[in-house]
Parts: C-alpha cells; sequence; structure tokens
C-alpha cells in the first residue's frame, strides 16, 4: 500500500485518508517498536502500544513538518526513533547503542495486529484535561459520535470542538513527554 | 484509551494542514530579525561616518556577503532540520565555502604584505568592539530562531542549534557592516570567524534544552 498518496490526500483535508493512513502506519509501527523495544529487553505489550499511541500523536501533532516532496515513511520513522528513545531514557533505562537502522524498519512492514490494552499512560494525560474537553473526547472515542454530534452535545460550534480536541491532543502529548522519571 | 480510539480523536479533530509554513516562516523571520538588528546597530553605533561611499566599497560588500552567504546557507539547513527525516548534517560543510573565501583572501593580503604589518592588518582598530558585537547582535535572530525552531520537530536539538547559530552570526555580521570600521581582509577572517564560531556553538549548546517535544 502505497502511504504517500493516502497521506498527502489527509494533509489536503480528506478524513477517510486519513484514518486509512493512521491504521496502516500505526500496524507498521507497532511491529517495528514491538521489535526495538524486544531489542531493549522490553517484552511488555502494553509498553508497545503506549508508545505507539505516543508515537501517533507526535505524528499527528508534527503533519506541517512533513515535506511533501519526501518519503513519509522516512518521516515518520524519524519521529517514531526519537520517541522511542525518549521513552526509554524517561523510563530511566539505560539507552546505549539501541541499534535503530533502517532495515529493522523495512522488516516491520509486515503488519502485526493485535491491539493490545495500552497501559494506564494515555488516561493519565487525559485526566489533565479540562472537563468540557474530556467530555467531548469521550463522545467521540467511546460513543463514535461524529465531531458534528459531539459539539452539538457539548452546546459548541463544530469548529470550536475541533479546536478544544486539538488542544486537548497537544496537552496529552505534552504530559505525555514530561511524565516518567527524569531523564539521566 | 485503545489505539483505534485515539486514532479515532485524531481523524476527528484533522484540518488541511500547511506544509510550506515553515519554511515561509523561516524566511520571514530571519528577514524581520535582519532588519530589527540592523536598525539596533545603527540606533546604538550609528552607520560608519563613510557609509554613503564606502557601501558599495569591496570591504563592505565581503562582509556582507560573508554573513548573508553563511546565512543563506544556514537557514534552508535550519529549516529542514526541524522536519523529522531530512539529514541536513551532510549539507553542512558548505557553510565552509564563504568562510574558506575570506580566509583564503585573508591568507593572500598578509602573503603580499611584509610581516611586521601583520598586526595592524589582524588587529585593525576596533577588535575587541568587532567581538563583542557580533554575538550581541546575533541574539536578536538567535532568539526568533529559537521561538520557530520551537514550533517544528527537532530530532537532532545541536545539529538545530548550530544552523540557527551560524545563521544568526551571518545576519549579525550583515548588520554590523553598517558600523564596523575595519576594511582588512585578516580582520574578518579572525574576528568575524570567531563570532560566528562563538554563536554557532551557543546555538548547539542552547537549542537542545528549549527543543523537547
Amino acid at each position: 500500500m502505497q502511504l504517500r498518496p493516502l497521506f498527502l490526500a489527509a494533509l489536503a483535508g480528506d478524513g477517510a485518508a486519513y484514518r486509512r493512513f493512521l491504521d496502516i502506519i500505526g500496524e507498521r509501527l507497532r511491529g517495528h517498536l514491538r521489535h526495538m523495544l524486544a531489542r531493549a529487553g522490553r517484552r511488555e505489550p502494553s509498553e508497545v502500544e503506549d508508545v505507539l499511541q505516543e508515537v501517533l500523536l507526535a505524528l499527528h501533532l508534527s503533519r506541517h513538518t512533513y515535506d511533501p516532496a519526501s518519503p513519509v515513511t522516512a518521516w515518520a520513522h524519524a519521529i517514531a526513533r526519537y520517541k522511542l528513545v525518549d521513552h526509554l531514557r524517561r523510563s530511566g533505562r539505560h539507552v546505549g547503542h539501541l541499534p535503530l537502522d533502517e532495515e529493522a524498519f523495512g522488516l516491520a512492514d509486515r503488519p502485526v495486529a493485535a491491539a493490545a490494552e495500552a497501559r494506564l499512560d494515555l488516561d493519565r494525560a487525559m485526566a489533565s484535561l479540562p472537563e468540557r474537553t474530556r467530555g467531548l473526547i469521550d463522545r467521540v472515542r467511546l460513543q463514535g459520535a461524529s465531531i458534528a454530534e459531539a459539539a452539538v452535545a457539548a452546546g459548541m460550534s463544530e469548529n470550536a470542538a475541533k479546536v478544544a480536541i486539538h488542544r486537548g491532543l497537544q496537552t496529552m502529548a505534552k504530559f505525555l513527554s514530561r511524565s516518567g522519571s527524569k531523564p539521566g | 484509551m485503545q489505539t483505534d480510539q485515539l486514532i479515532s480523536l485524531m481523524v476527528a479533530s484533522q484540518r488541511p494542514v500547511d506544509t510550506a509554513r515553515l519554511s515561509r516562516a523561516t524566511w520571514l523571520a530571519a528577514l524581520c530579525a535582519l532588519a530589527v538588528t540592523a536598525g539596533l546597530v545603527l540606533i546604538t553605533l550609528g552607520p560608519r561616518h563613510d557609509l554613503g561611499r564606502a557601501w558599495l566599497s569591496m570591504p563592505v560588500l565581503a562582509k556582507m556577503l560573508l554573513g548573508a552567504g553563511v546565512a543563506a546557507i544556514a537557514l534552508p539547513l535550519f529549516q529542514r532540520s526541524l522536519r523529522p527525516g531530512q539529514e541536513p548534517a551532510r549539507q553542512l560543510p558548505w557553510v565552509l565555502a564563504p568562510i574558506l573565501l575570506v580566509v583564503g583572501w585573508a591568507a593572500l593580503t598578509l602573503a603580499q604584505t611584509p610581516a611586521e604589518q601583520w598586526t595592524t592588518l589582524i588587529f585593525g582598530h576596533y577588535w575587541r568592539a568587532c567581538l563583542v558585537a557580533v554575538p550581541l547582535y546575533a541574539m536578536v535572530p538567535f532568539l526568533v530562531l529559537l521561538v520557530l525552531a520551537r514550533r517544528g520537530a527537532a530530532v537532532d536539538g545541536p545539529l538545530t542549534g548550530a544552523c540557527a547559530g551560524l545563521a544568526s552570526a551571518g545576519l549579525a555580521i550583515v548588520a554590523y557592516s553598517l558600523h564596523c570600521p575595519d576594511d582588512t581582509a585578516p580582520f574578518l577572517a579572525t574576528w568575524y570567524m570567531i563570532g560566528i564560531a562563538l554563536v554557532t556553538s551557543a546555538g548547539a549548546l542552547v537549542f537542545p534544552r528549549f527543543l523537547r517535544w
């Protein structure tokens, strides 16, 4: 599956293309991260899911840093590597020379299914959000409401609802990159 | 939260994204910073007394070209260093081109002059002023680029910082050339280069602290 056309359509505002892109890259990254975390001696599936979520959030919030002329996998891979190293450093294990080579990413082309439960990182991050935003987010993620429905239920405009969720995601990303033990 | 749910949230709050904004912002920021820095030089130090005549002279042009050249090479690399997956480090040595030109010119000048005049050529009148002024005026673009860098996704903080430092020093040199009365190539090759090195190191050291994301 060609990811670049999907992502370019997503950048232009195509929601369906964006979902497909995230589903595909998410599966690939899950395999990649599982592989990398196992090399670092960590085999808990929930930890893989935590890092995956952090990487997906980072991809989402850094879409404007993608150069349309370059391969989207190189961009996503670099972000995943940055977040993985950051995660290992934060969780207090020696990073050493984690062999984050390109071939390892190629291997991950075989998608790895299985949506293991994440640990509680993202839920903890969500707890730091204002209540209104949390309600909005729950309506979308738990009840599968569209942004328009969620906005009506929360008594705000669709645009305001989008902005609120976007800010919520930003706050959660910041929370994740700060949490955990101090670097060192 | 499950990963699927997270994806739903991201899709729901998604909007069209402008991927060119970062590069536009970089050039705009650099131009504004240059204008402010030049204004500061003119207000605080004043133009060199013969600027009207000298601005088209070889030494002043050389200073401006050195500064503009370094900045013009460093800025695109800075901008690319904010985009994960790009590897601008490989192109970093190009910054040496304008620097080596000036150093070569300085070496030629020294070779054609008797050694007893070298001190005068190198130290000029105001080497201390130059040594302080370039890093000091570089603070303006430095801070502007630091703010901008936080909007990107730097995966190599020291590299982003070094590029920003080079660009800041380059812009400061362009601005300072409106004042600097020392016109010899050896002076340029010594004090301006030290200024560039100082600001570049400062960038590589300071930026990573502010760029975690």
